[in-house]
């Protein structure tokens, strides 16, 4: 006990000291961006599948194209899952001799599991609350649906050979699946009337939903129950795994967070082993001494191990409160993306943090540590005697180790946690390379410079491992940064660069036939710059050369997407203005029957010339032949399609028009107008979306800032590490050399330009890999067009290096200060 | 007063009533006190005393390294007293030399460039071939590029005294300049001293417990508790 309130005394004498402070420091800045990390993950994991759970109307959800077996319900009812389903299809309506193609819903009593319905009951009625859906013999009708169809509440509908009565407007229901596109108008009914209507015959193309809800243990064994019975048509989904766009983004940014957080530790951990080293070295002279008076080398190492572990106790505390703030924040940050309640955490996450400040303390203030323990008595005596440095295997296997150990915990994924480190490594390595090569090459020109030069650099080349490492830390950090600002700057600049001033801001889709003479007419007196107007059919892609699609793709390429929905079917006589023919030939003459494919989709199916593809519409099926492959561009702010057929082969079934067009601010009350004079058409204001989409990507790349400032004060306790660790040497040579002569300017002089190179190289060195990142990024996976920012390049190098000088030349001022007579007094 | 004018313009180091004390815990510690000394030019003294007598602090007072507490010194006529800490270095870059009982070489420097760095530190051009010659003149010519680790101690010693003489320096300060190093070792160092002292003329002021040693010298000041005696 009385060994243990030595060891007690020492750390409060050290700490006062300020012998710990960098330590202390470094360990708090691990310890709270890990916290942070950990609460903040668990956090937006548990709102996300809440939240998607509500979008799937359910926790899981199983999509067939037929009713499923009768042992897969009765098997959910075991695990006490309660269930609902739902039957949707579409199905041509007429009444009035008006006709519209619409999508049905027929719901079970239920229904819905997660989430609610919004009803209205009145034309300009107010939304109210429901909890289950229509009954027997009634149907709920998307507002659209009345206009067209020239019906109000109260009258008959009839839905095949069923008539319902129509009693409320459906505004919202949980569950709605499609992209903006396929909004084909809702009927809502009761599923005990679908017999009746006599319109599921074998072969139509229905979609049943079966929706589940219970205990998360419970969803996950029925899930794993199910998953070897499905066959290739059906499919399960999960409100943990499959999630609304958002959170997809969201996801991504929590990943990036993460593996950011690990480039914290990393940097912190690099200054635990410098300051620990510096501490180490400190206290050779004291161990000798305890060994002289009879200390074991084990009761050595207990002594100051016993000292570290309290430390890291008390400093892991502080930094989990520190990193619980922190996380705040980022929500804070976020507020705008994620709903209104967060999910609390659970003590586990906020633990997190501590454990890690514990186990990165450990892993790297251990390998500098056991060097005491090797403190040879005989150093009271002998005082250039020094213990043998730590054996690289164990200074870097058990830092490798750990970072392993906590990529793991972020991506769950073996394989990715390898590549992932066995990036890192490799280019740590050729990066240390790189600038051990830099260093060499400034020590060979050293010969030739002048007495100020070869001071300060010298300083640099004193203690070339740190130099490393300090050089290491910084560009790591501010390529880090560097990327999240030019990524997030450059994606907008390339949307707003690419889309000419006046391209089209708005959609207007559903336009019946009859009135597009109308909307032409309109578009031109009021000076409204319009696209072309397209038909669309929707329908769905169900089968290449007679084979079922489902059996051609990889889960979540492009073409899954793709035949998961309904696609907007087009027909045209020329070829679309943005698109490029890649392979085949335009139709010229009357030639129905042939239809040409984008590119990417034709990639991903596999679809190639001449290939037979048959489609669904309703619940009518035909064919076509690939007569042409086509390119296009996205992101033109125009209607643009998957299929485009040629002329007179969709002409059996209902259509509607899109098209799109240009609104300046000063015209947007033009768009009341439009709303009131076509109220059967949907229209989208696409600057709405735009704006979106630019507020996500601002506040995803300012959440991953906030912890890249961490990553920088990070790298600046390496700098004062780095800068203690040479502190003592440093004072002696300063002392000396104001002994023989030298002023203080010179002294300043020389530290000004061993710190600015310091931040010069580190700064070029960042701008040239951010660039070269940057480059491959945006050539091979973002496809935009890459501009080197010149002014970064200046910038950046500049910035760090005044930054570094400051920092640095303010960590050494007591080599200026200490009074040369130190050097007289023999130290 | 005309004589005490002219003592101070023959001499290179006079001081007046030079005392130093030190504020610490246990209050006022007088460490020394009313030193009246004159050197003339070319004279070697060996201040001598027990250890803890104020030795160190004496020559480093001298040397300007540190600022007597009241009193003045002057060297070579000016007074140093008035001067700031880098009026001072400049001197010491003209005036003096200095060898240590540790030797104190720069480690991250070879041992032409130790001796390089004095002339350098005053922009001479041609510090290399004084540095070469004055290594080779210690015995050293074969050790030039070697760095300070390298060399033992005797040798580390010799690069020292070959920086401390490589700017003909006026003044040259000793403290304990054989104390790390064995007898034999030591007193080829000391030869090569009073060597090199002679043949550049320069004013040296040794510290020493080494009575042979300090008879060598012209004259042996003896310090007591701070008081000269
Ligand atoms: N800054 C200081 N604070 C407190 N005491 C000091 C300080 N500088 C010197 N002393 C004290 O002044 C006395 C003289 O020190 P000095 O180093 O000059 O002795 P010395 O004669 O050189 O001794 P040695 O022969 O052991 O080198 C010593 O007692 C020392 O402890
Ligand atoms: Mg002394």
């Amino acid at each position: 006990m009385s060994r243990f309130n030595l060891a007690l005394r020492l750390l409060w004498r050290d700490s006062r000291s300020g012998e710990l402070t960098l330590l202390i420091l470094a360990l708090l800045i691990a310890v709270s961006s890990s916290t942070a990390i950990a609460l903040f993950s668990e956090r937006l994991q548990s709102t996300m599948s809440q939240q998607a759970a509500e979008l799937l109307g359910a926790d899981l959800v199983i999509t067939s194209p037929e009713f499923i077996a009768p042992a897969w319900l009765e098997q959910a009812q075991q695990l006490n899952l309660i269930s609902a389903h739902t039957v949707e299809f579409h199905s041509v309506l007429i009444e009035h001799d008006e006709l519209i193609l619409a999508s049905i819903k027929a719901i079970s009593d239920t229904y819905p599991l997660r989430g609610v319905l919004k009803i209205s009951e009145g034309d300009a009625g107010v939304e109210s609350i429901v909890h289950q859906g229509p009954e027997p013999g009634t149907a709920w009708l998307d507002r659209r649906l009345l206009s067209v169809l020239k019906l109000k509440l109260g009258d008959t509908l009839a839905v095949g050979e069923k008539p319902l009565l129509v009693t409320k407007i459906i505004t919202y229901e949980p569950d709605k699946k499609g992209d903006f596109f396929s909004f084909s108008p809702r009927v809502m009914m009761n599923n005990l009337d679908l017999l009746a209507t006599g319109i599921l015959q074998p072969g139509s193309q229905v979609h049943y939903y079966f929706q589940f809800i219970g205990a998360a243990q419970a969803i996950v064994e029925y899930k794993n129950w199910l998953k070897p019975q499905l066959n290739p048509s059906q499919r399960v989904m999960d409100s943990r795994e499959n999630r609304p766009e958002l959170s997809s983004a969201l996801n991504r940014a929590e990943r990036y967070l993460g593996l950011s957080s690990i480039l914290v530790i990393l940097i912190a951990g690099v200054a635990i082993a410098m300051a620990t080293t510096r501490y180490t070295e400190r206290h050779f002279d004291a161990t000798a001494l305890l060994r002289c008076l009879g200390l074991k080398q084990q009761e050595i190492l207990w002594l100051y191990s016993s000292q570290f572990v309290v430390l890291g106790l008390v400093a892991s505390a502080v930094g989990s409160a520190l990193g619980y703030c922190a996380q705040v924040g980022l929500f804070y940050i976020l507020r705008e993306l994620l709903p209104q309640s967060i999910a609390p955490a659970s003590i586990g996450s906020l633990f997190f943090g501590f454990i890690i400040g514990m186990v990165v303390l450990l892993g790297f203030a251990l390998p500098p540590l056991l060097r005491l323990k090797q403190v040879s008595a005989l150093r009271v005596l002998r005082r250039e005697l020094e213990p043998r440095q730590p054996a690289v295997w164990l200074v870097y296997g058990l830092a490798t180790s750990l970072i392993s150990l906590i990529i793991y915990k972020y991506t769950h994924d073996l394989k990715m946690t390898v590549s992932v480190l066995g990036v890192g490594i490799i280019s740590l390595i050729v990066l240390g390379l790189l600038i051990m090569g830099l260093l060499k090459l400034i020590q060979k020109r050293l010969d030739g410079m002048s007495l100020l030069w070869r001071l300060g650099l010298q300083g640099l080349l004193r203690n070339n491992r740190a130099s490393i490492s300090q050089i290491l830390a910084f560009s790591i950090t501010l390529v880090a940064m560097l990327l999240s600002f030019n990524v997030r700057n450059d994606i907008i600049d390339d949307w707003q660069q690419q889309l000419p001033k006046d391209a089209p801001n708005h959609f207007a889709l559903n336009i019946f036939p009859n009135q597009v003479q109308d909307f032409k007419e309109d578009f031109k007196q009021q000076h409204i710059l319009g696209s072309e107007f397209y038909p669309v059919v929707r329908g769905r892609l169900t089968a290449i050369n007679q084979i079922a699609v489902q059996k051609r793709v990889s889960k979540d390429s492009q073409g899954d997407n793709a035949i998961h929905r309904d696609l907007s079917l087009t027909w045209t006589e020329s070829l679309p203005n943005e698109n490029k023919l890649q392979a085949g030939e335009w139709w010229v003459r009357l030639q129905p029957g042939l239809v040409s494919v984008e590119q990417k989709l034709a990639e991903s199916l596999g679809i190639k010339l001449g290939d037979s593809l048959a489609f669904t519409v309703g619940s009518q099926q035909f064919n076509a032949r690939v007569a042409s492959i086509r390119s296009l561009r996205w992101d033109t702010m125009k209607p643009n399609f998957y299929m485009v057929f040629s002329p007179g082969t969709l002409d059996a079934y209902p259509s509607t028009f899109i098209t799109s067009f240009y609104l300046a601010e000063s015209q947007k009350e033009l768009l009341n107008a439009l709303v009131k004079k076509y109220p059967s058409t949907t229209i989208l204001e696409v600057d709405l979306i735009l704006q979106q989409f630019k507020t996500l990507l601002t506040q995803l790349t300012q959440a991953i800032n906030f912890l890249l400032y961490f990553a920088l004060m990070a790298g600046f306790i390496v700098l004062m590490a780095a800068v203690y660790v040479t502190l003592d040497q440093r004072i002696v040579e300063g002392a000396l050399m104001r002994t023989m002569g030298a002023n203080r300017r010179l002294l300043r002089a020389a530290q000004l330009i061993e710190f600015s190179v310091l931040g010069l190289l580190s700064g070029v060195l960042a701008v040239l890999m951010s660039e070269l990142i940057l480059f491959a990024l945006y050539s091979q996976v973002l496809h935009i067009s890459y501009h080197p920012s010149f002014y970064l390049w200046l910038l950046v190098p500049l910035f760090n290096a005044i930054l570094i000088s400051l920092v640095g030349c303010w960590g050494v001022r007591q080599v200026l200060n200490k009074p040369p007579l130190l050097i007289l007094r023999g130290l | 007063m005309k004589t005490q004018i002219n003592q101070v313009t023959n001499s290179v180091i006079v001081t007046e009533g030079l005392a130093k004390s030190v504020l610490t815990s246990e209050g006022v510690l007088h460490i020394l006190s009313s030193i009246d000394l004159i050197i003339k030019s070319g004279e070697s003294i060996a201040i001598v005393g027990e250890s803890g007598s104020g030795k160190s602090t004496l020559i480093s007072l001298l040397a300007g390294l540190d600022k007597p507490s009241s009193g003045a010194i002057f060297l070579n006529g000016k007074s140093i007293t008035m001067m700031d800490e880098d009026g001072r270095a400049a001197l010491r870059n003209q005036l003096i030399g200095f060898v240590f009982q540790s030797f104190q070489l720069l480690p991250g420097l070879t041992a032409l460039e130790n001796v390089m760095l004095p002339l350098e530190l005053r922009g001479d051009k041609t510090a290399k071939a004084a540095a070469t010659a004055l290594l080779h003149r210690v015995g050293l010519a074969q050790r030039l590029t070697h760095a300070p680790k390298q060399l033992s101690g005797g040798e580390q010693q010799r690069v020292a005294l070959a920086r401390a003489f490589v700017t003909r320096p006026a003044i040259l300060f000793a403290d304990e300049p054989t104390g790390n190093l064995d007898s034999k070792t030591g007193a080829n160092i000391i030869e090569l001293l009073f060597e090199l002292n002679q043949e550049n003329r320069t004013t040296l002021i040794l510290v020493t417990h080494d009575h042979a040693l300090a008879a060598r010298c012209h004259r042996t000041i003896r310090l007591e508790a701070g008081c000269l005696v």
